[in-house]
């Protein structure tokens, strides 16, 4: 479906993508695919132990090597850049700083020890092969109970204890709450760690333009203006000579949002050798060394009313965060999970406590919802409840979400929730599904020895979020700029700080503002990325932001310029503002067609001849709007799922997977189902097959794509997907849906399996992954290990 | 990820093929067929060959033939061809019952049936399948032809007993006649990966009761295991629930699988028990319809 | 030897390329011919982006060295589409119903669903459910989407595929 006719009747509609004839004719400029003349190629030695000291490093042979342009050792990186610091100014915090390439220490299996840069990527692995490196080694600390232990190894001399940081917040009156509870139900969960995995690994190309010293770098990024801002800092070069541009990008998922060691290093080494300098992560590392998140150990006691209403909540979290901070701190992230906990439910008293620990492992990244275990150990603490209470996983819900008519309301956490849906996705999911017909179906299931299982889930996630979200959890809430410009020719150059990786944006920024200015879908170019290009932002592409902030930007920007082009025009064509329209690129008087003047034509005087303008107009077709998100807002979903669990090969089918959700005005339907999907799928993924092991002396085990499985086709149901489209009274609209598909499923296919656990008197899952030998061990098949 | 360097032949005869792989001056030799096995071991740097002898160019190792009661199947036969081969269906019910579980097409494509079996790897499908068949794995080296049994063929974990110099050029079963059923059933994570265990069974029946009963197991040990136990205790008797009992058990029992990421020994010792009465049951009807 | 030359004939132009013994073949499409469609995602030929079609056949060309195609023609994503561009009818197909989001592994999938209609148009079975569909996609992966488009952009593809023969679904 083209453009054409504007007004009205593209957001909202499922438009065909702009970004699928490139992807699908492969002609996209992905990192790998950049090859210039020249080019050299890098490859990084890694650690192959987790904790130890260098003792010491010969690349000798390796600079020997025909078609070696540079080997740095973390010495010589030490000499051209500085330190890495993520440290920032929050209380009892401690961020140790470290170098691009290690130079003393190494703290996991993975960590860069040298950099080859060659003629090629074989010839670099070639010579990699050739330094030789010792190490005294260290004990490894490999989980968080280890490193908070007596006498436990201390990873770094400014991180006292393995405790990056430690906090207790207190919510209401929380001694009161315990005091009157008739039930205190207590539940613990043990996350394992699992990882983003995009398809397209980590990547650059750093240019260094020895003559003007300009230094650029083609990043796989999330956020460009960060990604510079940072290294420009690191590599020690001027950032007004500095720019980061980002063409496809192969996925993120969150990995993507910081800056690396690996980016600073490729930066440094274009720099100090000249010229075109690529690094491509190859699948191999990226699992060993990217980083992964999820490994958070939590208890749970809830008070509780005998009838299942909720009186009050302490919460203690631990989370592995790997051996080096990136960004964000991982303040943030006990932040979210601390602030996002209560959901939309109503909690009189709360307590949360978190430890963050570091560890010999790689660093603890964003992925998908980072705070999605909050959603996670809830859901499943009210099915818990429930089930101590002797009420229904729906009753309990009903008793204790929070509807539209409670709102406006406030958190315990002090954040006010308006316009949240989650009450009502619940209340059309129970009206989709016939609960007694789903019980009687796992009786007669029972009766010829299968067993089935059933869950919910209901949630709330930030999509931005708002102002005081983002500051009880301690992390900006920025506005969203967004430049735009009439060209010459009466057709629209966006220019947007977001870094699309399969959002669509390029198809849904101009459905907006193609409706919000008039022109065809098809004459509107959406420029992303480029720090030359684009204004600033410290946020790129993530954290749901864009359906909001990014679709704000634009609908403002488009409304001035339509605002503009009217009041010219309005001269030109001799009527009143409110007598014009726009449409197909055509200012018109309503009702008087052939009373019109082209767009182009407007555009065209106002660049090259602005004084013959009609007096007093703004003649400016370019213009940078900051949309501050209108106070922002949260996006829900109630998910279920059908399981079956084989009880002889413990392996767990999603049978059927119903959603219901409201992200608001939904701009584009078919993008907003591929990110529901595609969520759960990953959240799917993470709990039954994903897992980012390390043995205990700290060597990693899921190395290949033969050990961390991602799922594939068959292993996901067809899941429905009801809408509902909330709608306020905001200018827009839209919510985030990127990660809530992430974020939710998981509870509901755990509450699933505990279902079917419960069927057969068995105890609840309280680790992940559940894997069929856990879930074996769980139906009391088979002992465990 | 990229492969170390090394030598290259593309010998153009099996004469050829062998010297190739007779003293080489530097380093290991390894025959390359489809190289959905070694490639991406080569691309991990974890064997660093000095040489490599494609014998992709080796004609006389393809063909899938049915004489005398034997259907031989060459080592470059490709898992697809074998896969969509209405002799091997008719011949060998079996093997067509285990290929469409090795990995995916696109593998299948490529890989071929001997150089999985040399390969042998104890979770693959074919190996365990010429260990079920008592298979005869012919080998050419410098001294000539050889007939090696399935038995004496799987010596390890990932050996086998063809030499350095001796590449394997077929693969020899002898054809099922009436009454004969087989299956093929395993576990695996997801579709299409290594099964955690596996279990190919043949049942041939005599009547109602089982003349000749052939099960091996996969993903248990650092070979195929054959479960002659189980087998002597489904001999002369009608498969019913309680015999597929006692001859998993029988199975089971000698069984110390290993752990990993994906399966504990103690589940991977369960499921094969699974897997031998879900296998054999599934032979043994099919036998039935097959009298 | 450690080079050799090769003749390849890769979407209907036969080239001719000495290249070292142990360059895979995706980096020989990707870097030596200059076809960067087919992407790399694994290296290991789990996750199926590097899916080309060779003398008819689907393959990864991660898990193949450069040397074994020689004399073999060989079909990437950059030889579907008609010569002023129009889509092929599967990547017409995948687009009509928004298979994709990031497009890193989409090459890959247009290659197997590509070889999917061509074993249909050639009379062999093909898959025909969904369940079906899933099965034989099994061996690409895809970190967006979940799979559920790209399984409508199959079946839709399937569908048109078999009527240009006139032969049987």
């Amino acid at each position: 479906m083209a453009g054409g006719s504007a007004i009205s009747g593209l957001v909202g509609a499922r438009v065909h993508r702009k970004e699928d004839r490139t992807i699908l004719t492969g002609t996209g400029r992905y990192i790998d695919d950049v090859q210039e003349r020249g080019m050299l190629h890098c490859h990084f030695l890694r650690s192959t132990v987790a904790h130890g000291r260098i003792t010491s490093i010969d690349v000798s042979a390796a600079r020997e090597v025909e078609g070696v342009v540079r080997v740095f050792t973390g010495a010589d990186m030490s000499a051209i850049t500085e330190d890495l610091s993520f440290a920032q100014p929050i209380p009892g915090l401690n961020s140790p700083s470290y170098p691009a390439i290690a130079r003393d220490v190494v703290r996991f299996v993975g960590e860069p020890v040298a950099l080859v840069v060659a003629e090629s990527r074989y010839i670099a692995e070639d010579a990699a092969a050739l330094i030789e490196i010792e190490y005294d080694l260290l004990e490894p600390v490999m989980s968080t109970a280890a490193g908070l232990a007596e006498g436990a190894t201390q990873l770094f001399d400014d991180v006292p204890g393995n405790v990056v940081h430690t906090d207790e917040q207190l919510f209401g009156d929380i001694e009161a709450a315990f005091a009157q509870a008739d039930h205190v139900v207590t539940q613990s969960l043990d996350q394992h760690r699992w990882a983003c995995n995009p398809m397209e690994t980590r990547g650059g190309v750093a240019t260094y333009e020895t003559g003007s010293g300009q230094l650029t770098y083609e990043a796989s990024t999330q956020t460009t203006h960060t990604l510079r801002f940072l290294l420009a800092g690191w590599i020690r070069h001027p950032i007004h000579q500095f720019r980061v541009t980002a063409n496809n990008i192969g996925g993120g998922f969150g990995l993507k949002f910081s800056a690396y060691r690996e980016d600073v290093a490729v930066c440094a080494a274009a720099k100090a050798i000249g010229g075109t300098v690529k690094w491509v992560e190859d699948r191999n590392e990226h699992l060993v060394a990217a980083g992964a998140a999820r490994e958070e150990q939590l208890t749970l006691e809830a008070a509780v009313k005998a009838d299942g209403t909720l009186l009050g909540l302490r919460v203690t979290m631990k989370l592995d965060a790997g051996a080096y901070p990136i960004n964000p701190p991982a303040t943030v992230y006990a932040g979210l999970v601390r602030t996002t906990l209560p959901g939309p439910y109503k909690l009189p008293a709360y307590q949360f406590r978190h430890h963050i620990v570091a560890t010999n492992k790689a660093s603890y990244i964003s992925l998908r919802g980072p705070w999605a275990v909050e959603t996670l150990v809830r859901e499943r603490l009210m099915d818990k409840i429930a089930h101590t209470c002797g009420i229904s996983p729906v009753e309990v819900r009903n008793r204790n979400l929070i509807t539209l008519d409670d709102q406006p309301t406030k958190m315990i956490t002090n954040v006010t929730l308006e316009n949240v849906t989650a009450a009502e996705t619940f209340q059309k999911l129970v009206e989709m599904v016939d609960l007694d017909a789903v019980r009687r179906e796992q009786e007669a299931a029972r009766a010829e020895g299968r067993l089935l299982g059933f869950g919910v889930g209901t949630f709330i996630e930030p999509a931005p979020g708002t102002q005081e979200f983002w500051a009880a959890v301690g992390f900006p809430f920025g506005s969203e700029p967004c430049r735009i410009r009439i060209e010459i020719d009466g057709k629209v150059t966006a220019f947007t700080p977001q870094t699309p990786h399969g959002q669509s944006h390029e198809t849904t920024l101009s459905q907006l503002i193609a409706d919000e200015l008039g022109v065809g879908f098809d004459d509107i170019r959406i420029v992303y990325g480029d720090t030359d290009a684009t204004p600033f932002s410290m946020l790129g592409t993530g954290g749901s932001r864009a359906a909001t902030m990014a679709s704000g930007a634009v609908v403002y920007g488009s409304r001035e310029l339509r605002k503009r082009l009217l009041e010219i025009a309005s001269h030109i064509l001799e009527a009143s503002v409110d007598d014009l329209d726009i449409a197909d690129g055509v200012v018109s008087v309503k009702g008087a067609p052939g009373a019109s003047v082209p767009i182009a034509q407007i555009a065209m005087g106002c660049w090259l001849a602005p004084e013959q303008m009609p007096p007093g107009t703004n003649t400016e077709m370019e213009f940078v709007a900051n949309y501050d998100g209108e106070g922002g807002g949260f996006s829900q979903a109630s998910h279920a799922c059908w399981i079956e669990v084989d009880q002889q090969t413990g392996k767990i089918e999603i049978k059927r997977f119903l959603v219901v959700e409201d992200c608001g005005k939904m701009i584009n339907p078919a993008v907003v189902e591929g990110q529901v999907i595609g969520g759960i799928a990953m959240g799917v993924g993470g709990m039954l097959l994903e897992h980012s092991a390390y043995a205990d002396d700290g060597q990693y085990l899921a190395a290949t794509f033969m050990d961390y499985l991602m799922p594939s086709a068959p292993e996901l149901p067809e899941i429905e997907i009801e809408h509902l489209e909330f709608e306020s009274d905001k200018v827009v609209g839209s919510r985030g849906v990127g990660e809530g598909g992430t974020v939710l499923a998981p509870a509901a296919l755990l509450n699933a399996i505990d279902d079917a656990l419960a069927q057969v008197g068995r105890e609840r899952v309280t680790e992940t992954p559940v894997t069929p030998t856990r879930m074996l061990e769980l139906l009391g098949v088979i002992e465990k290990e | 990820m990229k492969p170390p360097v090394f030598d290259y032949v593309s010998p153009a005869t099996l004469e050829e093929a062998i010297q190739a792989l007779s003293a080489p001056d530097d380093g290991d030799v390894k025959v390359l067929a489809g190289g959905q096995s070694l490639v991406p071991l080569l691309n991990l740097r974890l064997p660093q060959p000095g040489r490599i002898g494609d014998i992709k160019g080796l004609d006389e190792l393809t063909g899938i033939t049915e004489e005398a009661g034997y259907l031989t199947v060459g080592a470059l036969v490709r898992q697809r061809e074998a896969e969509l081969s209405d002799v091997v269906r008719t011949a060998c019910p079996l093997l067509h019952e285990a290929i469409p579980l090795i990995g995916h097409t696109a593998i299948r494509n490529r890989g071929t049936v001997g150089g999985s079996i040399a390969h042998a790897d104890p979770a693959a499908e074919l190996p365990t399948v010429a260990a079920c068949l008592d298979a005869e794995l012919v080998a050419r080296g410098p001294g000539g032809e050889r007939t090696i049994p399935a038995a004496d063929f799987f010596t390890g974990f990932f050996t086998t007993a063809l030499a350095e110099d001796e590449i394997l050029t077929a693969v020899r079963v002898r054809s099922v006649g009436p009454a004969t059923g087989a299956a093929y059933e395993e576990v695996a994570r997801r579709h299409g990966d290594f099964a955690m265990a596996g279990v190919a069974a043949q049942v041939r029946l005599d009547g109602d009761t089982v003349a000749e009963a052939r099960i091996a197991i996969s993903g248990v040990d650092l070979a195929p295991v054959r479960a002659t136990k189980a087998e002597a205790a489904l001999a002369g008797r009608t498969v019913d629930d309680s015999i597929l009992d006692e001859a998993a058990d029988a199975a089971v029992a000698d069984l110390s699988p290993s752990s990993d990421l994906h399966g504990s020994a103690a589940y991977r010792k369960h499921v094969a028990g699974v897997l031998i009465r879900k296998a054999v049951a599934a032979a043994a009807a099919r036998a039935r319809e097959a009298r | 030897m450690k080079t050799r030359e090769i003749t390849v004939t890769v979407n209907g132009r036969k080239r001719t390329v000495t290249v070292e013994v142990r360059r895979t073949l995706a980096d020989f499409l990707r870097e030596d011919l200059g076809l960067t469609a087919t992407h790399l995602g694994c290296e290991h030929g789990v996750c199926g982006a590097c899916t080309v079609v060779v003398d008819g056949h689907t393959e990864r060309s991660c898990t193949q060295l450069a040397v074994q195609a020689d004399g073999r023609e060989i079909t990437t994503v950059e030889g579907l589409a008609g010569p002023d561009g129009e889509l092929h009818p599967v990547q017409q197909a995948l687009r009509d119903n928004h298979s994709f989001q990031c497009g890193f592994c989409t090459p890959g999938f247009v290659m197997s669903i590509y070889g999917m209609c061509e074993e249909k148009k050639a009379g062999r079975s093909v898959p025909c459910s969904r369940a079906a569909i899933r099965e034989e996609l099994s061996g690409n992966i895809c970190r967006c989407t979940g799979y559920q488009s790209i399984v409508d952009g199959a079946e839709a593809a399937l569908a048109g595929a078999g009527s240009d023969t006139g032969k049987d679904a």
